[in-house]
């Protein structure tokens, strides 16, 4: 590792440490389950750059190389703003690694801890579970 | 000789004695942009939980997540507002001090001018409250009532009633610290008042960073079909094209 992208890794894991406790416009414990961790890896299909909170899609392929349409939820847009993400910082047609937690109601759904793109380029972290209850 | 004494004493207290009279003290200035830390259960910032009656303990025990007023949009109220984590700006003039807040785009006025609550306030609430100020030497005291009972104190689900009696006390303890001590004092659901305090952060002003940024709850506010299945949610349907 070259000590420019050492530094990239410690930037990224220090804007996911300042935003991980910041978020959420209302309860996280209500609708996902931190007992229920999980990692998707897939292609961005959709983004919503909206308020309260940014959702992207991302179809994820399983082993028998079927594909599922996931919903991501993250923080406001004005809370990522703040911590570095840009409009185009994750893009349609992008490779993503998200790791979050599953929707209490067994939905496609996840709330997003981290986001991080195939070139390692690129950590950011947002989700309401800052919630302490 | 003596005369001049005189004089120079006359000088002196003339000219200390503006700083000697708290009354005549100019009031700190509270304007500009500030961060807040998000406290999502006060129970944290307390230490403990707060001092229920048996009714509070039973509604807190029993409250629904699900159900909290934000996620269907509602004003968070005039103190949940100063513990989420969203910045706000103070604008301040003799008569009015107004904190426009960038969660939920709302605002609150704190009249200045010595007016006391509207005689029938308890009948016509607000969401984020009456709010009447006054300072204390260097404090701006804050006194609010009619606060909807619909709203809710923090994101973890402690309420309150009509009765709820909100006292806050801003104090400019450096050049980029607010101290923020809020009181609550509700007898349906707490024995006796109970406060915490938070240390709001002036924002660096070089860094294009001292702004309230556009946040829009009904934009887009899937969350609504999880949480309350049952309510009509108007945006739902939007469907943005596929990029």
């Amino acid at each position: 590792m070259t000590k420019k992208s050492l530094l990239f890794v410690i930037a990224g894991i220090g804007i996911l440490l300042a935003a991980l406790p910041i978020l959420g416009h209302h309860s996280f414990a209500a609708q996902y389950d931190r007992s229920k961790p999980i990692t998707l890896k897939g292609t961005v299909s959709k983004v919503e750059w909206m308020n309260p909170h940014i959702y992207f899609y991302v179809d994820v392929k399983d082993d028998a190389e079927r594909v599922t349409n996931w919903a991501i939820e993250g923080g406001a847009p004005s809370m990522l703003y703040r911590n570095g993400w840009r409009i185009d910082s994750l893009k349609v047609g992008d490779t993503v690694t998200v790791e979050g937690w599953l929707a209490k109601d067994g939905s496609n759904l996840a709330n997003m801890r981290t986001a991080t793109l195939v070139d390692g380029k690129t950590v950011f972290g947002a989700s309401s579970g800052g919630d302490s209850r | 000789m003596k005369v001049l004494f005189s004089a120079a004493i006359a000088l002196a207290l003339v000219s200390s004695s503006p700083a000697q009279t708290p009354s005549l003290q100019k009031p700190p200035n509270l304007a500009g942009a500030w961060r807040v830390p998000y406290t999502p259960n006060l129970a944290d910032a307390l230490g403990r939980q707060p001092p229920y009656t048996p009714y509070g303990a039973e509604r807190w025990r029993t409250v629904d997540t699900a159900k909290d007023p934000t996620g269907t949009c509602l004003p968070p109220g005039p103190s949940r507002v100063l513990t989420s984590p969203f910045p706000f700006i103070i604008v301040q003039q003799e008569n009015m001090i107004a904190l426009l807040f960038e969660y939920q785009t709302i605002w609150r006025a704190i009249y200045m001018d010595g007016r006391k609550h509207p005689a029938d306030i308890a009948d016509y609430p607000e969401f984020m409250g009456h709010s009447i100020g006054r300072w204390e030497g260097d404090t701006l005291v804050v006194d609010t009532v009619a606060i909807n009972a619909r709203t809710w104190l923090d994101t973890a689900g402690h309420e309150h009633s009509p009765k709820l009696h909100l006292t806050e006390r801003f104090r400019k303890v450096s050049e980029d610290k607010i101290e923020w001590t809020a009181t609550f004092e509700d007898p349906v659901f707490y024995v006796r008042p109970w406060s915490i305090t938070r240390t709001f952060t002036k924002f660096d002003d070089s860094k294009d960073q001292d702004r309230i940024l556009p946040y829009t709850c009904t934009e887009n506010n899937r969350d609504v079909q999880h949480l309350m299945p049952n309510q009509p949610n108007l945006n739902y349907k939007y469907e943005p094209e596929r990029q």
